[in-house]
C-alpha cells in the first residue's frame, strides 16, 4: 500500500492534468511526472481508485473514465473556459463544482435537456450562477443521497 | 445528476421516478450544495488525506440547503 502522501501526489497530479488538457493521463505518464517505475504508477492509480472517492476506471481496464468534476469519456456535459471546450463534466452537478478548477475564470456549460433534447446554457464563476439560460433550469437527481454511493456511476 | 430546462421538464423526463420531487432543486441550491472543502479543496495537493475531514461539512450544507429534506438524508 502507497503511503498517503504519494495518493495526495498522484490525485494532484491527475486533475491539473485535466484541467490542462482536458484529458486524464495514462498511469505511465504518472509513473514519470511522479518520477517512479511505470508499474508502481499503474499501482499508485489502483490504489487511488480505490480509496473511495467518486472516481472510477473504464471496465476491465486501467483506463480513467471518470475524475469529478470531470469525465474522461465524453458526457453531455461540455464545459468551456476563454473560448476553449476541452472538457466535459461527469454529470450535471459535477458541471457546477468545475468552477473551482479555475479560480476566477467564468465556466460555460453546454447540455440539452434531456427531456426535450432543447439547449441549457449556464455560466458560473467562484460558485455563482452568472447566468442561466433559460432561467427556469433545474438539477434533478432520481436517486436518495443515501443511496449515491451504491449507485455511483448511475447516479 | 441532470440539468433540465425547467421542473416540468424534469418531471416528464423518462426516467422520472414517481416520489422523488425532492430531488429537483434549483441551481442556486445545487451550487451551494457544491461549494464546501469537498469539491472546493480538490486542487489543494493533499486532498485524498484530506478528504475524510470534508464529510460533516458537507452532508451539514445538504441539510441547510433543501430544509433537512428525508431524500437528502446522508447514509446511515
Amino acid at each position: 500500500m502507497a503511503d498517503i502522501a504519494m495518493l495526495d501526489r498522484t490525485y494532484d497530479f491527475i486533475m491539473r492534468r485535466l484541467v490542462a488538457d482536458g484529458r486524464a493521463p495514462h498511469h505511465t505518464e504518472i509513473a514519470s511526472a511522479l518520477r517512479v517505475p511505470p508499474a508502481d504508477g499503474l499501482r499508485l492509480l489502483r490504489e487511488l481508485m480505490a480509496v473511495g472517492l467518486p472516481n472510477w476506471l473504464h471496465p476491465d481496464t486501467d483506463l480513467i473514465a471518470s475524475f469529478p468534476p470531470f469525465n474522461n469519456l465524453p458526457t453531455q456535459y461540455r464545459l468551456g473556459v476563454g473560448g476553449e471546450w476541452r472538457w466535459f463534466a461527469q454529470c450535471g452537478l459535477e458541471a457546477l463544482a468545475a468552477c473551482w478548477a479555475f479560480p476566477g475564470r467564468t465556466v460555460e456549460i453546454k447540455a440539452p435537456c434531456l427531456d426535450c433534447g432543447q439547449p441549457i446554457e449556464v455560466s458560473v464563476r467562484d460558485g455563482r450562477i452568472e447566468r442561466a439560460a433559460p432561467a427556469t433550469t433545474r438539477f434533478y437527481v432520481s436517486v436518495p443521497l443515501r443511496d449515491w454511493r451504491r449507485n455511483i456511476v448511475y447516479t | 445528476m441532470n440539468l433540465f430546462r425547467s421542473e416540468e421538464d424534469a418531471r416528464r423526463w423518462s426516467e422520472f421516478v414517481p416520489g422523488s420531487e425532492a430531488g429537483i432543486v434549483t441551481l442556486e441550491q445545487a451550487m451551494a450544495i457544491m461549494s464546501t472543502p469537498r469539491h472546493r479543496d480538490r486542487f489543494s495537493g493533499h486532498y485524498v488525506s484530506s478528504s475524510p475531514g470534508y464529510t460533516a461539512e458537507f452532508f451539514a450544507r445538504v441539510r441547510e440547503v433543501t430544509g433537512s429534506d428525508p431524500y437528502w438524508a446522508p447514509p446511515a
